[in-house]
C-alpha cells in the first residue's frame, strides 16, 4: 500500500481525490486551480482567474462538497489536505450552486436588457442551466441607478452582485483606493469614496475595475448604448500590443469594432499583468480625432509668415495638400539643397521616443548616413540623459539593473524624484503593493506626491537639494561603517577618495540645506543600509537638473555603498518616460553613441557600421544635443530640420526662443499624426500612423522588448512612419529597400548584442523578451550586474558629488521656485491626450498647482487666474488649491499650449548630461489682472 | 516678455473647466484640527479606526463628511476605508454635506422577540408619535440585554426598563441620558475576599500551564458563548502556536435573548478578569483585548474603571489588556467578525480554516473565550473543578446560566444543572405568566429556532439538542404561550438576521431578505423556502447564514399549520 503514502516531505505536494480521481496539488493550489487544471472548471463569479486577484470565496458559486466536513466549502479559497475527499459534482454541491445563481438571477436586469449580454455571470448562469428565479425581485425603490458622471465608465450597481471584484481591482492590485463596499447586509453597496459619484470622487480611471466585473455593472462607456444596453463581445477582432504612453510598457488587447478601437483591456505582460492606467484604457480615440492628417501638405506659398499660428482644424490658410510623390521630393530636395549649398552640417535631426526600435534606428542611419554627422537626438536628452551619463560613467550600462517588478524581492525601495502613481501609473502600482505587505517605502521629493500616504518616511527636501542630502545619507552610512566591505571591494573602485570627500557632508550641517533634520537622514540611512534588499528608483526630479548627473552619481554611490545591485530585489531604475526612450536610445538615436552605446570616437565601432551600411562615413566627433541643436538653428548654422514625432516647439526649455529658431529655419520637414505646434512651423508635413497603426518594437524601462502590433489602419493617406522614411532615405539618394520592420529588426541584430537570441520570431511569438536574455529559452535577466559590470575589470566605479546651487536660485524679484512635470491624464506636450474625450475631460485646462495658503496670500481663489513670470517669459494659468506643493513653490504641467510651462523655464543645461533644468526656475506669481485676460480673448 | 495671444496654433483652451482642487473630495483645516484635538497623543493606529469614530460620533453626535474626510487624512487611510467601516456599524451616523445630521437625542426601541412579545411595536408607534422627530429620533433596534425587563428602550446611553411612554417623558425631563450604573463588586473588594490570589500564585509558580489546562479540562468547561467547545483544549491548540499569541474576550453578547454576560460583568468584573488574566498567563499572550458591545455602556464604565485599577495595583502593565467598544453590529460576536472589528474593520466573518487559534487577531494565533468562560475558568481555578464536574442531571454534567425570558413570571439569568429541561427552567422562572399556556420556546437564541412545547424532555445542554436540528447556543430561553404564533416569532428573528447579515457571502445576504419577503405571505411556499434554507445552510460562509434558516425550518415542520 505504498501508494497511500502520497505526502512527498520533499516538494510538500498535497494528494488528495477530486470528484473520484487522485490528484495532486502543490501547497498553495486551491481546489479550484487543482480541478481547473484537471479539466473541470468549477463555476464561479467573485473568484477572477487572474494574476494578482486573491480569491474572496463570497460569492458561493463555486462550492464542492467535501467528506467529513458539516457543510459546503468555496473551492477558490479552500485549499486541499492530505487524502481529502472533494466532489465537485454531488447532487448537494450542484443545487447549491446553481440556488446560489437562482438568488443573483432574481435581482438582475433582465437578460435582453443586460448591460453587457456576454457577461461572465450569464456564462456562469448558463452552464448551470439557470435563467430565470423563482425569488420574488426586491422592491422598484431598492434597485440602484445609473451614475453616469464619469465620461469613461457606467455604473449600473443594479447588476452587482456584491462579488467585491472591484473592490479588490482598486484596493488590492491597482491601490488607489476608491471603492469600497459600504453598508451591510442586503443594503450593502459598491461605493466611491464617501458614495460620490464615481466622476466627483478620487477615482483615477484606471478601470481595472471594469475590466474585472463579472456582471458588467461597471463598463465601458463606449460598449454601452443609451439605454444601458450592452455586449462585450460584440467586436470584430482583437489584436495584442504595447500601449504607447509611458515607459512602462503595458500590453494591451485593443477591441477593435467597425475599423474603431472600442475599447482596450489589459493583457498579461511581463511588467503590467493586465493592468492599464487611463491613457493605456481609455485614452486612444485620439486615433480617429478629426485633426488627424491624412494627407501630406505642404506650405503654401502665400502663407504668412512661419509662427505658432495655424488652426490644426483648418490648416488650409497656410497649407495645401499634395501627393506623396510630391511631397516626399519636396522634403528631401530642401534637405539636399541646404546639403549641397552649405554642407551636410546645414541639416540636423530629431527621432521620437514614441515610434519604434526601427523607425529610431532608421532615422539615425538616414542623418549618419545622408549627412554624414552625428546630430541626431531625441527627448532623452530631456529626460535622463543626466541619468545616462551617471550610469555610463560608472556602472558601464545605461539600462536598469532590475525590472522594477523586482521590488516584490526587496525590503526597502527609495523613491526620489519621481512620482509614478501619475507618470508611470502601472509601476507605481507595484510600488503601493510593496508598501501595504509592509515594505519599507522611503519617498523622497519636494511635492507631497501620490506615493505620500504609501510611505513609511516621505522626506519632503527642498528643491535642488538633493545632493546634499543623498551626501549626509551617505556620510551615515561611512562615518558608522555600514557599508558593505565585501561587496566594495570585490565589485567597485574609488571608494577610499569617495570615503575622504563624503566626509565634509555630515546630516547636522546637511539639514539645514534640505530641511530634513538630521536625525531622519541618519534613520533611512541606517535603514537602507540595514536592509537586506533594497531598491531606489528615481525620475526626472532627479534628472532635469543643472547638476542630474550628480544627482544621479549620488544614487549610484548609495547603491554601491550598501551592494544593492545584482541581487533579487536590489537595483538602480531610472523609470525611463517615453514608452520607446530605452529601445531609441539602444538603437543609437542620440549624438554621441551608434546604436547599442557603441561611442562615434571609437574607430572600431565607426568600421563595423561602416561595414553594415554599406561603405558609409561615420562622423567621429558626436553630435549636438537637443538643446544645442535649437541654439544652432536659433544662431543660423542649422537651416534645415527632419522632425519625426517630436515637439520642441512645446517640451524645449524657454521655449519661445525654440519657437524663433524652428521659424528661422529655411526648411522643416516634419512628420507626425497632427499638425503640432512644430508642424506649425513646417514646410512639408508628412501625415504618420498612430501606435496602433503600425507593426514594430519597443523596448520599455524594464529592458524588455516588446511587439506592437497593427490594429487598424491608419485614416486617409497616412503612412507608417518607418515606410516614410525609407522614401525619405531614398529620395535623398541613399538606396535603401527595406520593405518591413522585420527586415529592420535583422540589419539591428547584426551590430547590437543587446539583442543577441533575441529575433522577430520569438517576439511574435512570446510577445516579450528581456534583455540580455541567455538563450532561446531564457525570457530574459530581470537582475543584472550579479557578478560585475561591464566597466574596467568589472567594477563599478565611486564618483563623489559635490553641492551645486540651481542656475537660477529665487530672490526678491522672483521669489517663488517653478517646477514642471506631467499630470496622469496628459502624455508630454498633449498632442495626443488633448484629443481622447476622457482625458481632455478629466484635465480639459492648463493649471498650476500652488499651496492654498500661497494662494490665500495672493487673494487668488482656486480656480482663479494666475499670471506666472520669470526672466523668459510669462503665461495666464488657473490656479489649483493643491496642499501636496510647498507653500514657495509652483507646478505647471507642461501639456497646455494655451499656457505653455516652457515658456517659463530655464535653458541652462547639465554639464555631462546637456539635460535642461526643467524642475528649478525663479518665478513671480501675482494675480492675473482681469484687464489682460480681457485683451487676450 | 509678452503673454501668449490666442493665435490659431493655439488649438486649445479649457478655460474654466478646470477642476481647482485634486480629485475628489478635500479636507477642510478646521475640521483637522478638530479631529487632531479629539485624538490627542493616541497613536494613529489603523485597528483604532472604530474607537476613533467613536470619539467623533460622541463629541458631535454624528460623523460628517468633512470630519471622516479629515480623519482618513489624519490616519493615511483612504476615504473609502473609513467609510465602509463607519456605515457599517449602526451607532455611527454619517452625514454628508447637505444632510441634516440626526437630532441630539435618540431612543432605540428593542424590537427582538422578547421585547416585541411585551409590546414593543406599540412602544415605538407611541414614541413616534409622541415626539417631534426634528428634536428625537426614535429607531427600531435589536436586542440589549435586558430581555427580563422586556419592553426595553435606549434613550441617550440610558437604558430604560420595563419603558412606557411616561418613562421616557420623565427621562427627557430630567436629562437622564447616561447609563445606570450597577453595584458591583470593584477591586478591593474582591481581593479582599481572596481574589487574584489564585493568579499570583500561578504567576508565582504554583502550577505550570500543562496543570491548569488539565483542570480546566477536567472541569468539563466548554464555550459558553454558543459553540461549546471544550475550553481546555481551545488552550492547548493556541499553545501549540509559535507567538507571539493574543488574547480576545467576546463581550459583544448580541443573540437575541441572552443576557447572562450582562449579568455577571454588571456583578462580579474581577471574576472574569482573573479568569481572563489566568488564560492569558497559560497561554503566554502578548496583549489582552476585550471587546464589550456598545449596548452596554455600563459595562464598558465598569471594565475601564477596573482595568484602570488592575493597572494602578500593579496586577496588569498598563496597556496589556485593552478594551475595545462596538458600534452595534450582532455580527461581530462572531469570533472571527470581532477579530476584524478589533482590527478596526468592517465585521466580515473569515473563512476556516485557518482557525483564529492559528491565525487569529493581526494574522497571529488568538485564543477567543466568551465572558462567562472566563468567569468560569476563574472560580474552576479558585474553587476546584468539582464546581461544575460534580453537578449532574439527566445524565448531563455541569452548570448552566439560562437567560429567560418571554411569557414566564420571573424572568433572570437562572444557574442551573447543565441538565435541565425546558420544563424545569419555567419552574426556576416562577412558571408560566397566569393565563399563559405554554406553547412552544426558543432554547438559545433566533439562531436556535423554535421547538414545540410538546418537546418538553430533553435536556437543554450542548449535544443534546442537535437531534431536533437545533442546539443550546448561549441558552437565551424565550417562552411563547398560546397567545403567540410561531410564525411571527420566525419573521421576527429573519427580520433580526437580515438587519444583522453582514452582506459578504450571497446566501446569507440575499437569502435573509427573500426568506423575510417570502415569510409575509399568508401561505408559505414551502418547496422554495426549503430550497432556500438548504443553499442558506450548506453554502454560508459563517454561523449566522448557516442558523438563519432554523426558525423557517422549525415552523415549517412542527407548526405547519400556521403556514
Amino acid at each position: 500500500m505504498n501508494k497511500n503514502v502520497t505526502f512527498d516531505l520533499e516538494t510538500k505536494t498535497v494528494t488528495f481525490s477530486l470528484d473520484g480521481r487522485t490528484v495532486t496539488a502543490s501547497p498553495d493550489e486551491t481546489i479550484w486551480q487543482v480541478a481547473k487544471r484537471e479539466g473541470t472548471t468549477i463555476p464561479h463569479l467573485c473568484h477572477k482567474d487572474a494574476t494578482g486577484y486573491r480569491p474572496d470565496g463570497n460569492c458561493r458559486a463555486c462550492m464542492v462538497e467535501i467528506d467529513g466536513d458539516r457543510v459546503l466549502a468555496a473551492s477558490c479559497v479552500r485549499k486541499p489536505t492530505e487524502g481529502m475527499v472533494v466532489k465537485s459534482e454531488s447532487e448537494r454541491a450542484t443545487k447549491a450552486r446553481a440556488m446560489v445563481m437562482e438568488m443573483l438571477v432574481a435581482d438582475q436586469p433582465k437578460r435582453a436588457e443586460a448591460h453587457d449580454r456576454s457577461s461572465r455571470f450569464w456564462d456562469m448562469a448558463d452552464a448551470q442551466g439557470v435563467s430565470d428565479s423563482r425569488f420574488p425581485r426586491r422592491a422598484p425603490d431598492h434597485v440602484p441607478l445609473l451614475d453616469d458622471s464619469h465620461v469613461a465608465m457606467r455604473v449600473n450597481l443594479d447588476a452587482c452582485i456584491h462579488c467585491n471584484l472591484c473592490v479588490r481591482a482598486c484596493r488590492e492590485v491597482q491601490v488607489n483606493d476608491v471603492i469600497g463596499m459600504a453598508e451591510r447586509g442586503f443594503d450593502a453597496e459598491i461605493v466611491f469614496d464617501f458614495n460620490d459619484p464615481m466622476g466627483a470622487s478620487t477615482c483615477v480611471a484606471c478601470g481595472e475595475c471594469v475590466q474585472a466585473c463579472p456582471t458588467g455593472a461597471l463598463m465601458e462607456a463606449t460598449v454601452l448604448d443609451d439605454a444601458q444596453h450592452g455586449d462585450s463581445e460584440d467586436i470584430d477582432r482583437e489584436v495584442a500590443s504595447v500601449c504607447p504612453f509611458c515607459g512602462v510598457g503595458c500590453q494591451v488587447s485593443f477591441k477593435i469594432k467597425d475599423e474603431k478601437i472600442k475599447f482596450v483591456d489589459g493583457l498579461d505582460g511581463p511588467a503590467n499583468e493586465n493592468r492599464l492606467c487611463v491613457k493605456g484604457r481609455f485614452g486612444f480615440d485620439y486615433i480617429h480625432h478629426p485633426h488627424r492628417l491624412t494627407k501630406p501638405l505642404i506650405r503654401r506659398d502665400d502663407a504668412p509668415s512661419k509662427g505658432l499660428n495655424v488652426d490644426p482644424a483648418n490648416p488650409w490658410t497656410h497649407f495645401r495638400e499634395a501627393e506623396w510623390d510630391e511631397a516626399i521630393k519636396v522634403a528631401a530636395d530642401g534637405l539636399l539643397d541646404l546639403r549641397s549649398f552649405w554642407g551636410g552640417r546645414a541639416v540636423a535631426g530629431f527621432g521620437s521616443a514614441k515610434c519604434s526600435n526601427e523607425e529610431a534606428y532608421l532615422f539615425q542611419k538616414l542623418i549618419r548616413q545622408a549627412f554624414k554627422h552625428n546630430n541626431v537626438d531625441h527627448c532623452t536628452r530631456l529626460c535622463h540623459a543626466s541619468s545616462v551619463a551617471a550610469l555610463m560613467e560608472n556602472v558601464g550600462s545605461a539600462a536598469v539593473t532590475a525590472t522594477f517588478n523586482e521590488i516584490e524581492n526587496a525590503e526597502l525601495a527609495i523613491v526620489i524624484g519621481a512620482n509614478p502613481t501619475e507618470n508611470h501609473p502601472v509601476a507605481a502600482t507595484y510600488f503601493k503593493q510593496f508598501a501595504k505587505r509592509g515594505g519599507e517605502l522611503i519617498v523622497m521629493d519636494p511635492r507631497g506626491q501620490g506615493l505620500k500616504r504609501h510611505a513609511t518616511h516621505m522626506l519632503q527636501f527642498r528643491p535642488g537639494t538633493d545632493v546634499a542630502m543623498l551626501n549626509a545619507i551617505m556620510n551615515v552610512i561611512v562615518e558608522e561603517k555600514l557599508y558593505d566591505r565585501q561587496y566594495i571591494e570585490g565589485f567597485t573602485e574609488g571608494f577610499f577618495e569617495f570615503r575622504d570627500h563624503i566626509r565634509a557632508f555630515p546630516p547636522e550641517r546637511m539639514a539645514e540645506l534640505c530641511g530634513i533634520d538630521a536625525e531622519t537622514l541618519r534613520t533611512v540611512a541606517r535603514k537602507f543600509a540595514g536592509a537586506r534588499t533594497a531598491m531606489i528608483f528615481w525620475g526626472m526630479g532627479i534628472s532635469q537638473h543643472i547638476h542630474g548627473t550628480d544627482n544621479s552619481r549620488c544614487l549610484i554611490s548609495l547603491a554601491l555603498l550598501c551592494g544593492h545591485i545584482g541581487r533579487p530585489g536590489t537595483g538602480l531604475h531610472p523609470l525611463r518616460g517615453q514608452n520607446n526612450v530605452q529601445g531609441a536610445s539602444d538603437a543609437g538615436l542620440i549624438p554621441m553613441f551608434l546604436p547599442d552605446y557603441q561611442s562615434v570616437k571609437d574607430p572600431e565601432v565607426r568600421g563595423l557600421f561602416g561595414h553594415i551600411w554599406k561603405g558609409t562615413e561615420i562622423e567621429a566627433a558626436p553630435g549636438l544635443t537637443v538643446v544645442e541643436i535649437v541654439d544652432a538653428m536659433y544662431r543660423g548654422e542649422i537651416r534645415g530640420m527632419y522632425v519625426m514625432g517630436e515637439n520642441p516647439a512645446m517640451s524645449d526649455p524657454d521655449v519661445e526662443h525654440a519657437r524663433r529658431a524652428l521659424a528661422k529655419l529655411e526648411h522643416l520637414v516634419v512628420q507626425d499624426v497632427f499638425l503640432t505646434e512644430t508642424a506649425n512651423y513646417a514646410d512639408v508635413i508628412l501625415p504618420a500612423s498612430a501606435w496602433p497603426e503600425k507593426t514594430g518594437t519597443v523596448t520599455n524601462t524594464n529592458r524588455q522588448v516588446q511587439m506592437g502590433r497593427k490594429a487598424v489602419e491608419p485614416p486617409g493617406e497616412a503612412r507608417e512612419d518607418w515606410r516614410i522614411t525609407v522614401d525619405i532615405a531614398n529620395a535623398l539618394g541613399l538606396d535603401w529597400d527595406y520593405d518591413s520592420p522585420r527586415e529592420v529588426f535583422s540589419e539591428m541584430k547584426m551590430s547590437m548584442r543587446s539583442l543577441h537570441h533575441i529575433t522577430w520570431e520569438r517576439l511574435e511569438k512570446e510577445g516579450a523578451v528581456t534583455y540580455p536574455t541567455l538563450g532561446p529559452d531564457d525570457p530574459g535577466q530581470a537582475v543584472v550586474f550579479g557578478d560585475g559590470f561591464p566597466r574596467r575589470a568589472g567594477r563599478a566605479k565611486f564618483t563623489p558629488a559635490r553641492v551645486t546651487p540651481p542656475a537660477e536660485v529665487p530672490d526678491k524679484e522672483f521669489p517663488f521656485i517653478l517646477m514642471t512635470g506631467r499630470q496622469l491624464e496628459h502624455w508630454h506636450t498633449g498632442s495626443m491626450t488633448r484629443r481622447s474625450v476622457v482625458l481632455d475631460w478629466a484635465e480639459p485646462e492648463a493649471n498650476a498647482s500652488l499651496h492654498p495658503a500661497t494662494l490665500r496670500k495672493l487673494g487668488v481663489e482656486p480656480g482663479g487666474m494666475l499670471r506666472i513670470e520669470t526672466r523668459r517669459g510669462a503665461i495666464e494659468i488657473m490656479a489649483r488649491a493643491d496642499r501636496a506643493v510647498a507653500e514657495e513653490m509652483v507646478f505647471v504641467p507642461f501639456a497646455y499650449v494655451e499656457a505653455a510651462a516652457n515658456v517659463l523655464t530655464n535653458p541652462q543645461l547639465d554639464p555631462y548630461g546637456k539635460i535642461p533644468e526643467f524642475k528649478f526656475s525663479a518665478c513671480r506669481v501675482s494675480a492675473a489682472e482681469p484687464a489682460e485676460v480681457t485683451a487676450a480673448e | 516678455m509678452n503673454i501668449q495671444n490666442n493665435s490659431g496654433g493655439v488649438w486649445k483652451s479649457g478655460k474654466g473647466k478646470g477642476r481647482r482642487t485634486p480629485k475628489g473630495r478635500q479636507y477642510e483645516d478646521a475640521a483637522l484640527a478638530e479631529i487632531r484635538a479629539l485624538l490627542g497623543d493616541r497613536p494613529r493606529r489603523r485597528d483604532l479606526l472604530i474607537e476613533f469614530l467613536h470619539l467623533v460620533q460622541d463629541a458631535h453626535g454624528h460623523l460628517s463628511a468633512a470630519h471622516l474626510r479629515a480623519l482618513a487624512e489624519e490616519m493615511r487611510m483612504a476615504q473609502a476605508e473609513v467609510y465602509e467601516v463607519a456605515t457599517f456599524y449602526a451607532h455611527f451616523d454619517v452625514v454628508k454635506e447637505g444632510e441634516t445630521p440626526p437630532p441630539a437625542l435618540t431612543i432605540r426601541v428593542c424590537d427582538s422577540l422578547s421585547c416585541e412579545l411585551a409590546g414593543a411595536q406599540a412602544l415605538l408607534a407611541a414614541l413616534k408619535d409622541g415626539h417631534d422627530p426634528a428634536e428625537v429620533r426614535v429607531l427600531r433596534a435589536p436586542c440589549m440585554g435586558r430581555c427580563d425587563a422586556a419592553p426595553v428602550l435606549e434613550i441617550g446611553h440610558h437604558h430604560i426598563d420595563f419603558a412606557t411612554p411616561e418613562l421616557v417623558g420623565k427621562a427627557i425631563a430630567a436629562e437622564h441620558f447616561h447609563p445606570e450604573m450597577p453595584d458591583y463588586e470593584a477591586l478591593d473588594a474582591y481581593r479582599a475576599a481572596g481574589g487574584y490570589g489564585e493568579l499570583e500564585a500561578l504567576r508565582g509558580g504554583s502550577a505550570t500551564p500543562d496543570e491548569v489546562q488539565e483542570k480546566v479540562l477536567s472541569s468539563g468547561l466548554r464555550g459558553l458563548g454558543g459553540a461549546g467547545f471544550p475550553s481546555g483544549k481551545k488552550w492547548s491548540f493556541v499553545r501549540a502556536e509559535a507567538g507571539p499569541r493574543y488574547l480576545a474576550v467576546n463581550g459583544d453578547e448580541g443573540e437575541p435573548g441572552t443576557f447572562k454576560d450582562r449579568y455577571y460583568l454588571e456583578r462580579a468584573p474581577h471574576l472574569f478578569l482573573e479568569g481572563m488574566l489566568i488564560a492569558a498567563w497559560a497561554v503566554e499572550a502578548e496583549r489582552c483585548y476585550i471587546y464589550i458591545r456598545d449596548e452596554y455602556p455600563a459595562v464598558l464604565k465598569i471594565l475601564a474603571d477596573e482595568i484602570a485599577a488592575l493597572e494602578a495595583a500593579g496586577i496588569v502593565e498598563p496597556g496589556y489588556v485593552e478594551l475595545r467598544r462596538g458600534a452595534g453590529a450582532y455580527i461581530c460576536g462572531e469570533e472571527s467578525a470581532m477579530i476584524e472589528s478589533i482590527e478596526g474593520k468592517r465585521g466580515l466573518p473569515r473563512h476556516r480554516p485557518p482557525f483564529v487559534a492559528q491565525i487569529g487577531l493581526f494574522d497571529r494565533p488568538t485564543l477567543v473565550h466568551n465572558v462567562e468562560t472566563l468567569h468560569w475558568v476563574a472560580r474552576v481555578c479558585r474553587e476546584g473543578p468539582e464546581i461544575l464536574s460534580s453537578v449532574e442531571k439527566n445524565g448531563r454534567v455541569g452548570l448552566r446560566s439560562y437567560s429567560v425570558s418571554g411569557r414566564v413570571k420571573e424572568p433572570g439569568v437562572h444557574l442551573l444543572p447543565a441538565g435541565s429541561t425546558i420544563l424545569d427552567i419555567i419552574e426556576a422562572a416562577g412558571g408560566m405568566l397566569d393565563g399563559h399556556v405554554f406553547k412552544a420556546y426558543q432554547p438559545g437564541g433566533p439562531s436556535a429556532g423554535i421547538l414545540p412545547a410538546r418537546m418538553d424532555d430533553i435536556p437543554m445542554d450542548f449535544d443534546t439538542l442537535q437531534p431536533h436540528g437545533t442546539f443550546i447556543g448561549s441558552a437565551a430561553v424565550v417562552i411563547l404561550s398560546d397567545r403567540d404564533r410561531a410564525r411571527d416569532a420566525a419573521l421576527n428573528m429573519l427580520r433580526f438576521f437580515e438587519d444583522e447579515s453582514c452582506g459578504q457571502c450571497t446566501p446569507c445576504r440575499v437569502g435573509c431578505s427573500k426568506a423575510v419577503t417570502l415569510m409575509e405571505a399568508e401561505k408559505w411556499d414551502a418547496e422554495l423556502l426549503t430550497d432556500l434554507c438548504d443553499v442558506m445552510v450548506d453554502a454560508s460562509i459563517c454561523g449566522l447564514g448557516q442558523a438563519a434558516p432554523n426558525p423557517i425550518r422549525m415552523v415549517i415542520k412542527h407548526f405547519p399549520e400556521e403556514v
